[in-house]
């Protein structure tokens, strides 16, 4: 059984086509693991609905996912989050690369010597991270 | 595929539609989006043969408007237009015998989808129940195309969200819609097709996804450039 809220509505902005950020959002689902790998996909309808879009949109994501290979469907079966190792590791090399070239495109503007920004990363990463345990705990 | 094909509508002296032209495909929202007095109603009239034309042709697959169109083509106008003392139950029994199309179970489905109680008067709806019985009665004829006229206009968010998840959903899915709006923001993301009208003349048509890919803008960026208020 999928679970609803894994497929729960992202923030559409207006300027990106809704079915690439639809895509997007399932890549970002597999990166993070609340999607996993082999786990069925809802219907094209179930989607629309879920997502709050257009059931046409929600076909042409579909589309676009099992071109990427994202999804895969066998026969008259629902369709499935790809196993492909390859493509799954493809995936979060994509949305790490993106979040580092959106990064370097604003720090860039400011002109840190790279030596800088790497240390300035670290720590601020690990004082990031013990506040997020020191949240949670 | 409803064809508006150089409609020009005249009262008097004053042109209030010129030359217009575009297309509602079935299976497809279609948004006609225009500041107020732009000319929608009066092409949604048009498209419903409420109100002739002076000049050009409207074919709804193929055949110009003729007293068959009623099967085809559901209206929605924009305020309800059953008589104050007449209860839900009686309108839906109203619409059940008025129309060979009416589809019974979809109406009692819509019903609960909305939360509207079958004996309430029209006169005690409230704006937002008032504007979901009369999607409701639109919605339940058997059409293959739908025309609402500012269904959002005037009503809490909580209702307008509810009636934008009829888009969403498979009560619209396979039939042409053709909408009116002149607050594009909440639906953006839910419609096909923008025909921007201003001044009765479509000044742009486009599909909004492809906007968005090959121009990266939002319906909103295409009506600041066109409209000079």
């Amino acid at each position: 059984m999928t679970e609803r809220d894994d497929f729960a509505a992202p923030a559409f902005n207006h300027r990106d086509p809704v079915y690439l950020q639809v895509v997007r959002h399932f890549k970002i689902g597999i990166a993070t693991g609340r999607l996993s790998a082999g786990q069925t996909v809802p219907s094209r309808r179930e989607l629309a609905a879920m997502m709050k879009i257009n059931p046409n949109t929600a076909q042409r994501a579909y589309r676009e996912m099992e071109d990427q290979g994202l999804i895969v469907t066998e026969g008259n079966a629902p369709s499935r989050i790809t196993t492909d190792e390859k493509v799954l590791g493809a995936i979060r090399e994509e949305l790490i690369t993106e979040a580092i070239d959106n990064f370097i495109d604003s720090v860039r503007q400011i002109g840190v010597p790279i030596n800088e920004l790497l240390e300035k990363i670290r720590s601020r990463y690990e004082s990031k991270t013990a506040e997020d345990k020191g949240a949670s705990s | 595929m409803i064809e508006i094909d150089r409609v020009t509508k005249k009262f008097g002296r004053k042109t209030v539609l010129k030359d217009v032209t575009f297309t509602v495909e079935k299976g497809r929202i279609t948004c006609l989006i225009g500041l107020n007095g732009a000319g929608k109603s009066t092409l949604l009239k048009a498209i419903m043969g409420l109100m002739p034309v002076s000049r050009g042709q409207i074919r709804i697959d193929g055949q110009p408007v003729s007293e068959h169109l009623y099967e085809k083509v559901a209206f929605v106008p924009d305020t309800l237009t059953m008589p104050p003392f007449m209860t839900v139950e009686n309108c839906l029994r109203f619409m059940r015998d008025f129309y060979d199309n009416w589809n019974e179970e979809r109406a009692a489905y819509l019903l609960s989808f909305f939360k509207l109680q079958p004996a309430d008067r029209i006169s005690s709806l409230s704006k937002g129940n008032a504007a979901k019985l009369n999607l409701l009665l639109g919605l339940a004829l058997d059409t293959d195309y739908l025309l609402m006229d500012e269904p959002f206009s005037g009503i809490d968010m909580f209702s307008r969200e509810q009636i934008a998840s009829v888009f969403t959903s498979e009560l619209i899915e396979d039939r042409g819609v053709l909408l009116t709006t002149h607050e594009i923001d909440e639906i953006e993301h839910l419609i096909d097709k923008a025909v921007l009208l201003d001044q009765g003349r479509v000044i742009r048509e486009f599909w909004c996804e492809e906007i968005r890919e090959k121009e990266g803008k939002s319906v909103m960026d295409v009506m600041r450039e066109v409209y000079h208020p």
